[in-house]
This record gives C-alpha cells, sequence and structure tokens, in this order.
C-alpha cells in the first residue's frame, strides 16, 4: 500500500466507526422500544406547525434583489478580514489594491441604488 | 505549507503601468461608462456608444506605443502575466474588432433595447478579459480571463429579453459554457497535481506525456483542450453555436463568432506551445482529428441552411477547424510557422467575417428578414453592399487575392511543413473541404447578384454612418492582407506574431 493511500486509512476508519456506531444506535433502539404507530404520533411534533398550502409555495422575487446586494457585501468582508489581518505587511501597496476592490463594488452598489433596486416597491 | 505562506515576507510586486495600460484605459474606462449611464438624461444616452468607442481606441494607443518602443519581453509577477509580441498583436486584434462591434451595435441597440448602458459596459468587460488572455501565462490567470470574458457574453447573447430565441441562446450558451469550464477546471487541477506548478512554463517542462502518471498527464491535457474547444465550436463540442449565433443579437453573433473565438484560439495555442510542448504525441492527434471533423461537418452543415446566419454560423464552425490545423502539427513541423499561421488567420478571419455580419445588418434593415433567399436582387437595389458582401464571401472562401485566401495558405504551408503522412492527409482533407464551402458561399453570391427580388421591393437600402464606417474598416482590412501580403507593415505584424516571450 502506498504511503498516499495509508494516509487515507485514516479517514476509512474513521467512515467505518461512524457507520457502526450510528447502525448500533439504531438497531439496539429499534430493538428495545415498542412500537405502537397512531395517527396522533405522525403529527408535527412540539414545536412544528401543521403545513398549510401546496408545497410549492411563492415567493416574493423582491428578495432576490437583496440576496443578491448581499453578495457584494459578503465576497467584500471575504477579501477584506483576512486583508486586515495582515495590513501592516502589505503596506500601502496593499492598501491601494483594496482600495480600488472596495471602489469596484461601491459602483455596484451605486448602479443598484440608482436603478431603485434598494427601494422596496 | 499555511505556515510557510504566513512566515514569508510580502514584497510589493513590480508593476509595469506602461505594459498594463491598456487594461487599466479598459478598466477605468469600464467604470466611467457605468457612471455616465447612470447620470445620464435619456435623450442623450447616445453618448454612451461613442464613449464606448473612444475607451476602446484609447486602449489601442498603448498598445501601439509598447510596439513601437522596442520588442524586449516584459514580464509581471513571476512571468504569469507577460507582454510580448504575440500578447501586442492579439490585444490590437481584440480591441479593433471590438470597436467595429461597437460600430454595429450603435445603431442596432438604440433600436431595439433599452438597456445601453448596460449592454456596453459588458461589451467592454468581455474584451477587457481576451485582452487579458493574451497575455495570460498561468493557468490561473487563464481561467480567470476565460471567466472574464464568457460572463458577460452569456448576458449579452440573451439581451433581446422579450425574444424567446435570444433567452434560448443566452440559456444555452451559459449551461454549455459552463459546463465546459467545470472540465476544463478539472483537467486544470490534474495538470497542477502532477506538474506542481501552474506557471505554462513549468508545466511545459513537466509535462511530457511519457513518464510516470501518463494517464493522469493525458486526462489533463486531453480534458484543457476540451474545455477550449467548446470555446472555438470546434465539433462535436459545436451544438450551441448555431443556436446562440441565430437567437443573440447580430453585433453580438459578430461579436461571439470572431473575438470570443479567437481568445479562445490564443488560449489553446499558449497551451499546446508552452504547457504542451513535450507531450505533443498525446495532443498532436487529438487536435488532428477535432480539425479534420470540424472542417468536414462544419462544411457539410452549412451547405444545408437556409437562414443567413445559421449558414455563416456553420461556417465559422468549420473556420475554426483551419484555424485547428496548424496546432495539430504544433509539435512535428515549425513552432514559429504554425503560431505565425494561427495568428495571421484569426486577424484576417475577423476583418472577414465581422464584415460579413456587418452586411447582414445592413440588408435586413430592409428585409427584416435571414432567410439567404431574401438576399435576391440585391445587386440591382444596392450594389455597393452587394459587391462588399462578395468579397467577404470570396475571402471566407479562399479565392485569390482576397485575404481569406492568404490565411488559407499559411494553415496549408504550416500542415504540409510537417512533413508526416497525417499532416498531408490532413492537408488533403481541408482542400477537399474548401472546394466543397465554395458551393455555400457561391450560393449566396448567384442569390444577390442573378436572382431577382424575392418581394418585387427595390427601394434602396439606408445603410447607417455607424455601419458604413465597420464595413469600409473591415473591408479594408480584408481587402490589403489579400492583395499586399508583403506590405511593411503587414510583414512586422506576421513577424511579431512569431514568438512568445517568456
Amino acid at each position: 500500500m502506498s504511503q498516499f493511500l495509508r494516509e487515507y486509512l485514516t479517514v476509512f476508519w474513521f467512515a467505518v466507526l461512524a457507520l457502526l456506531l450510528a447502525g448500533l444506535l439504531l438497531g439496539i433502539s429499534a430493538l428495545v422500544r415498542p412500537n405502537k404507530p397512531t395517527a396522533q404520533k405522525l403529527l408535527a411534533y412540539e414545536s412544528g406547525v401543521d403545513p398549510i398550502g401546496d408545497g410549492w409555495s411563492q415567493s416574493q422575487v423582491r428578495y432576490y434583489f437583496f440576496a443578491l446586494l448581499f453578495v457584494i457585501f459578503d465576497v467584500e468582508a471575504v477579501f477584506i478580514f483576512p486583508w486586515a489581518t495582515q495590513l501592516e505587511r502589505y503596506g500601502t501597496f496593499g492598501l491601494v489594491e483594496m482600495g480600488i476592490f472596495v471602489f469596484v463594488l461601491l459602483l455596484g452598489l451605486v448602479y443598484a441604488w440608482r436603478k431603485g433596486a434598494l427601494r422596496w416597491v | 505549507m499555511i505556515s510557510a505562506l504566513v512566515a514569508s515576507d510580502f514584497a510589493t510586486p513590480h508593476v509595469d503601468y506602461h505594459a498594463l495600460a491598456p487594461e487599466i484605459v479598459l478598466g477605468v474606462g469600464i467604470c466611467l461608462l457605468i457612471v455616465l449611464d447612470l447620470f445620464l438624461a435619456e435623450s442623450r444616452k447616445w453618448l454612451v456608444s461613442t464613449v464606448a468607442g473612444l475607451i476602446l481606441l484609447g486602449a489601442v494607443l498603448p498598445v501601439v506605443t509598447l510596439g513601437v518602443i522596442g520588442s524586449d519581453v516584459r514580464s509581471m509577477f513571476d512571468g504569469r502575466y507577460v507582454i510580448d509580441n504575440f500578447s501586442l498583436v492579439l490585444k490590437a486584434l481584440f480591441l479593433l474588432s471590438g470597436y467595429v462591434v461597437v460600430l454595429m451595435s450603435s445603431r442596432d441597440t438604440e433600436e431595439r433595447t433599452p438597456y445601453q448602458g448596460e449592454y456596453y459596459t459588458l461589451l467592454l468587460t468581455s474584451i477587457m478579459g481576451m485582452v487579458m488572455m493574451a497575455s495570460a501565462r498561468d493557468l490561473v490567470s487563464v481561467f480567470v480571463a476565460l471567466e472574464f470574458l464568457s460572463i458577460p457574453a452569456y448576458m449579452l447573447a440573451a439581451w433581446r429579453k422579450r425574444d424567446s430565441k435570444s433567452n434560448e441562446a443566452g440559456m444555452k450558451y451559459f449551461l454549455l459554457g459552463v459546463f465546459a469550464s467545470a472540465v476544463m477546471l478539472y483537467g486544470m487541477s490534474l495538470l497542477y497535481g502532477v506538474t506542481g506548478s501552474t506557471r505554462l512554463v513549468d508545466i511545459g517542462q513537466a509535462v511530457t506525456g511519457t513518464d510516470h502518471l501518463v494517464g493522469v498527464q493525458v486526462l489533463g491535457i486531453v480534458f484543457v483542450i476540451v474545455g477550449f474547444a467548446f470555446k472555438v465550436s470546434a465539433v462535436p463540442f459545436h451544438t450551441w453555436a448555431p443556436d446562440v449565433y441565430q437567437g443573440a443579437p447580430t453585433p453580438i453573433t459578430a461579436f461571439l463568432s470572431v473575438a470570443s473565438k479567437a481568445a479562445g484560439f490564443v488560449a489553446l495555442s499558449l497551451l499546446v506551445f508552452l504547457a504542451f510542448p513535450a507531450a505533443k504525441s498525446v495532443y498532436e492527434p487529438f487536435l488532428w482529428v477535432l480539425a479534420a471533423v470540424t472542417i468536414t461537418v462544419g462544411n457539410l452543415l452549412a451547405l444545408k441552411q437556409k437562414n443567413i446566419v445559421r449558414m455563416l454560423a456553420y461556417s465559422s464552425v468549420s473556420q475554426g477547424g483551419f484555424i485547428l490545423m496548424p496546432l495539430a502539427v504544433a509539435g512535428t513541423g515549425d513552432a514559429r510557422t504554425s503560431l505565425r499561421a494561427v495568428v495571421v488567420y484569426l486577424i484576417i478571419y475577423a476583418a472577414t467575417n465581422l464584415g460579413a455580419f456587418a452586411v447582414v445588418m445592413a440588408v435586413s434593415r430592409k428585409t427584416h428578414s435571414g432567410e439567404i433567399a431574401s438576399y435576391g436582387g440585391l445587386f440591382n437595389y444596392a450594389p455597393g453592399l452587394a459587391a462588399v458582401m462578395t468579397l467577404f464571401l470570396a475571402s471566407l472562401a479562399g479565392i485569390p487575392p482576397f485575404g481569406g485566401w492568404y490565411a488559407k495558405f499559411g494553415a496549408f504551408k504550416a500542415v504540409l511543413e510537417a512533413r508526416t503522412g497525417a499532416a498531408y492527409t490532413l492537408a488533403v482533407i481541408a482542400a477537399v473541404n474548401t472546394v466543397v464551402s465554395a458551393a455555400y458561399y457561391i450560393t449566396l453570391m448567384r442569390e444577390m447578384w442573378m436572382k431577382p427580388a424575392p418581394d418585387g421591393d427595390e427601394s434602396p437600402v439606408r445603410v447607417p454612418r455607424n455601419l458604413v464606417a465597420a464595413l469600409v474598416i473591415t473591408g479594408v482590412a480584408t481587402l490589403a492582407f489579400g492583395v499586399l501580403p508583403g506590405f511593411s507593415g503587414y510583414g512586422a505584424i506576421t513577424g511579431l506574431a512569431g514568438a512568445f516571450g517568456r
């Protein structure tokens, strides 16, 4: 067995262990518990609410814009956080680079704002 | 690995601003276009197209100065972004064909779509991706450039919002493009796994196609080539092309069939010449089959088309096969000849095909039809258009003395110089196909010159000035490349195109 495969052996044993454990617990409880199904027991449990209407429900298309706008800030954050931790190291160059990056994203926000995407019509 | 990255000191990369000037001009220009569109009154929106054209011409300027100053190679980011003669020639090609597309669209978009600002912003973004592709010398920068140029193109293909054909075009282009990207990324990850580097030059040293892990190498090479074969619509990965070309707005069709395709070929040449030079036993047979099948199938399907845009779509598939031809012998033949043949073909094909689409646009303003039969009587009511269209069709068919002839000559020369049985067979297949292709080009010519107008309406066509400018640029280029292949400027361009910098 090559070194490469040997390193993956751990993963394999973990998978086996997980399967064994889950099978064991479910199996024991299936053997031990009494089985008396009633209609009441099939209802949503405690905090659940009985479903009303179709499974094919509609949601506001307007949320889609907000999801897109959220992506702008999300991507911004993803790049800014690691950059901020190493701010001193990157120096002026990094600052200018990040300035350009944020500017381009801001432009996207200005675009959305001018086009009225931020208004809840 | 990660700890090593954190511990290493960050060194400010060297940035050559003159070399990056085309990209900077484009980038700033795109931001400017967005702002301009937002704060411009509706009655002055026509300014946007003018500004877009000026930005493209402004970006050509540094390309010219870089070319004039000297032939030294400017390399940045450890050779991952290189400005050499090859990239300069192609940058100029992308920017100028982009300018012609802007000329073609400025009337079209005013009539059909209200989203001018977004249209030109996306168009320029796509062109910026192509300009980046010409300089990319690393798997990552190649991929980023590819996505940069593709994603705006998906949206542009679907630009006629209310037209179901255009929606179909955008959807098909998007789905197949993304699928191709996925296949290509898988190939790239395999190549990176085998070689341990993303730089094309390093990959070129490590990938030999013979030693251990040869299976992984072959998979990597084939998958990456398949990804770009989608982009250049090589058979059997061409199925999206006719539908997309027919559904997209005509200027965008011209753009996709010329600039986007050229970008795919640029990436293919980069890979073949820089990343896989030692693995010719792997890529050559594969590209050989692709080229032969592409030329033949493209031609046979073009013969049956009744719609001019679909005919030009299949014709462009078949022309793509001719550009694949020198690449299929890149290893056994002379590499410089092959590379030069590819670049020259791309330049001439761009001029010719853009021109043909400009004529299609001009004619459809009157006939409102894309049927080949609707071209009857064109010579009677618009002799100029008929003459120019004949020029473009003759060039596409490879009839001397027009540009297409010289392009095909270069491709055949590159193949014949390889002096192998396979190369000669490919040349014979291509030669037979050249004759076959003349059939559908000549059918259209006959329609224009000899048939009467189908509806008897012989009122002249009013061609807007922008379109005339586009026709003049492409017509002069097509003619000049064919009649004067030896004139000094052109010789310099082809000479420049024959080498990569490292």
